[in-house]
């Protein structure tokens, strides 16, 4: 009895060090280019730390892609002054510390001029004190706006969670919807979500009624849902990434009643689509304009770059890039625009990344400011809805 | 109360695949004293190379019927290769070398499908309402299917002549080579029986849960779980362990948080651990099975 309380026991610890841990590496890729390293000349470092494994590979993965993609053809047309870019790209496995320790590692060791990264809102929040401190660039591709909130070196390209729910309220108030309940990732992503919309939907009369969580990596959302349709309301947001975002849209469409479903931005991917199947027609999403390039209207400001973007992607993985390679396209060009412009002197840089204005990237026409690290106002969105699984143009109350 | 019976039939059916992979664990412990910690890699495998077989074109039911015996034989390789040649098995190093295997496989399944989880198309069926409670095809799959192969175990472990050589070869091991019974054998058809029944949790499971690389792990750890309410002994506690959990995770992320959905697990553990060691069999001295 003694040696199999003893099996029990250290089976257990394994098993429990292996859920909290997760500790496989993934070898990370590092773009072309080798050569002497120094501030000057030789070749200009972008470091970049994504979500390549763990619950958001459906994010990571696409924005390699699009960074590896970007690197070799500005290396191929000669670089950027001459200089080749030099692109190391670390996996966080999703997760907060990972983040950390690649970020110290790319800005320390590595020494780069540029950090792009990361995928989601906690491993960006984790890496945004490591750039403060270090004073050099990063640029987020995640939602979050605390991540910029008051930050001296941090931007990002996605637009904020903040503009996201003023564009749903906008609609929802056009709508006559008044009591609405939220079922949100319980990560960082989520997190300050149901407060925004206590105070963006007070002057309309927007009341969050009920408010469930669901971690990023679940895979049963009956329970959520089941005490979402309790709450009667008249439109329900769901607020994660896929795949979770998409079974919980099955899962509410298979218990709930039939009132309209707000999603994300998170959900701007393929994975989405095709993991949602049918349960996500009609659903309405404020989203980029990439998804919908198709269906814009010939003067619009982003057509051209969305335009070229798509078909390149096409080109090289014979696939659509999604909304969060589009986060990466605008991270990178963002970086490389600037250093072309100011060299890879840090505060130099920065200024010129706080001088972008009036560009038009895939993600929306970006203005930033010594105050607006994020540059995206709720402009850069359009309300999407599904059918038959494609991305429309839903015919908004409000734009 | 629809919420009460939606709650538990959804959590029956999350249960029914961990019972499933319990029986994995009791059916390698009981012949062999070995928690094989790679028992969730099987169903994330079975789950992945369905996928890509339907991708491949072929139809689902043949995928998954084709699918299962392939990994019934790398269970039973792996066993060959790495579990067979130990001569002394100690509980540390069976652990350090399931845990490795399951390293490795994670890694391989990695490489191959990369790290986005998916899903298999779903079974065929509807699904449907039953007095409030939305009841999925797929769920009724998941139940049917750990029913079937779940009383084939049983059945097979005490009432054939094979099966009770397995449990003999674990209780006397030295008097069953005496009377003929291979331990060999016994442990290779152990193993086996781990990769069927992991396997099969692993497509049924895979068109509502999903597979990925590293879904094994989450997958394991529950069925650890409800194996260890039958001591790692009992087949058909492990079975009922499993619905137990599942319903019990189901009911506290409905009416409590949803955030201590995963903490059930550990917590029935530790109240096991402590206060009934030797699982919920009601015989003090239970015979193993």
């Amino acid at each position: 009895m003694a040696r199999r309380m003893w099996t029990f026991a250290a089976a257990t610890a394994v098993l429990a060090l292996g859920l909290a841990g997760c500790a496989e590496d993934t070898p990370s890729s590092s773009g072309s280019a080798g050569g002497a390293s120094g501030s000057q000349a030789g070749p200009i470092k972008i470091g970049a730390v994504l979500d390549i494994t763990g619950a958001g590979a459906s994010l990571g993965v696409p924005e390699r892609k699009t960074l590896q993609m970007l690197a070799k053809r500005l290396n191929d047309s000669g670089g950027v002054n001459g200089r080749q870019i030099e692109l190391t790209i670390e996996d966080d496995q999703s997760t907060e510390d990972a983040a950390a320790r690649a970020a110290s590692k790319l800005l320390q060791t590595e020494n780069v001029d540029v950090l792009l990264g990361a995928s989601r809102t906690g491993p960006s929040l984790a890496m945004r004190p490591i750039a403060e401190q270090a004073k050099k660039p990063m640029i987020s591709l995640a939602a979050n706006a605390a991540i910029i909130d008051g930050a001296t070196w941090v931007f990002k390209t996605a637009q904020n969670d903040r503009v996201v729910v003023e564009k749903m309220v906008d609609d929802m108030s056009a709508k006559g919807y008044h009591k609405i309940a939220l079922a949100r990732d319980s990560s960082s992503f989520g997190e300050g979500v149901a407060e925004l919309f206590t105070e963006l939907g007070a002057d309309k009369g927007i009341k969050v009624t009920a408010v469930q969580k669901f971690d990023p990596d679940a895979s049963d959302f009956t329970a959520q849902m089941v005490n979402i349709r309790d709450a009667k309301p008249d439109a329900v947001v769901i607020w994660g990434i896929p795949p979770a975002a998409s079974l919980a849209q099955q899962a509410f469409r298979r218990v709930g009643p039939k009132v309209p479903v707000y999603q994300s931005h998170g959900i701007g991917n393929q994975v989405f689509l095709d993991a949602a199947g049918s349960s996500a027609d009609g659903l309405l999403a404020p989203l980029g304009r990439m998804l919908v390039a198709d269906q814009l209207s010939a003067d619009d400001p982003q057509r051209e770059v969305v335009t070229k973007f798509i078909s390149d992607y096409k080109a090289a993985y014979g696939e659509n890039p999604s909304a969060f390679a589009g986060y990466a396209y605008d991270a990178f060009t963002i970086a490389t625009n600037a250093l072309k412009e100011a060299g890879t002197d840090p505060n130099k840089l920065r200024e010129a990344i706080q001088g972008v204005s009036d560009w038009p990237g895939v993600s929306g026409v970006f203005t930033m400011t010594p105050e607006n690290h994020s540059g995206l106002s709720k402009d850069a969105m359009v309300m999407v809805t599904v059918k038959d699984g494609q991305w429309k143009l839903a015919d908004s109350a409000t734009s | 109360m629809s919420d009460l019976l939606q709650l538990v039939f959804s959590g029956l059916a999350n249960g029914a695949v961990y019972g499933l992979v319990a029986l994995g664990f009791v059916a390698v412990f009981s012949v062999r004293e070995i928690v094989n910690l790679a028992q969730g890699e099987y169903s994330a495998l079975a789950g992945l190379s369905a996928i890509s077989a339907v991708a491949a074109g072929l139809p689902l039911l043949l995928a998954c019927c084709l699918v299962v015996p392939l990994v019934v034989l790398v269970a039973v390789a792996i066993e060959r290769v790495v579990i067979a040649p130990v001569k002394r098995m100690t509980p540390l190093i069976s652990i350090i070398l399931t845990l490795g295997i399951s390293t490795v496989l994670k890694a391989v399944m990695l490489l191959i499908w990369g790290p986005q989880a998916r899903g298999l198309g779903p079974f065929p069926g509807r699904d449907f309402l039953l007095g409030g409670v939305s009841i999925r095809s797929q769920e009724l799959w998941i139940l049917g299917t750990a029913a079937v192969v779940g009383t084939a175990v049983v059945w097979f472990y005490e009432h054939t002549l094979r099966g009770k050589t397995l449990r003999a070869c674990a209780e006397q091991p030295v008097a069953a080579r005496l009377v003929g019974i291979s331990p060999r054998t016994a442990s290779m058809v152990a193993f086996g029986i781990a990769g069927f029944v992991g396997a099969v949790a692993g497509v049924v499971s895979s068109p509502i849960y999903f597979s990925s690389w590293s879904s094994g792990l989450a997958l394991g750890l529950k069925g650890f779980v409800a194996a260890t309410l039958g001591g790692l002994v009992s087949l058909r506690v492990a079975l009922m362990g499993g619905l137990v959990l599942g319903v019990l995770e189901n009911l506290v992320a409905g009416y409590v948080d949803t955030g201590y959905r995963d903490a059930v697990a550990f917590l029935v553990l530790v109240l096991v651990l402590l206060v009934r060691p030797q699982g919920l069999v009601l015989q003090p001295k239970a015979l193993r099975v």
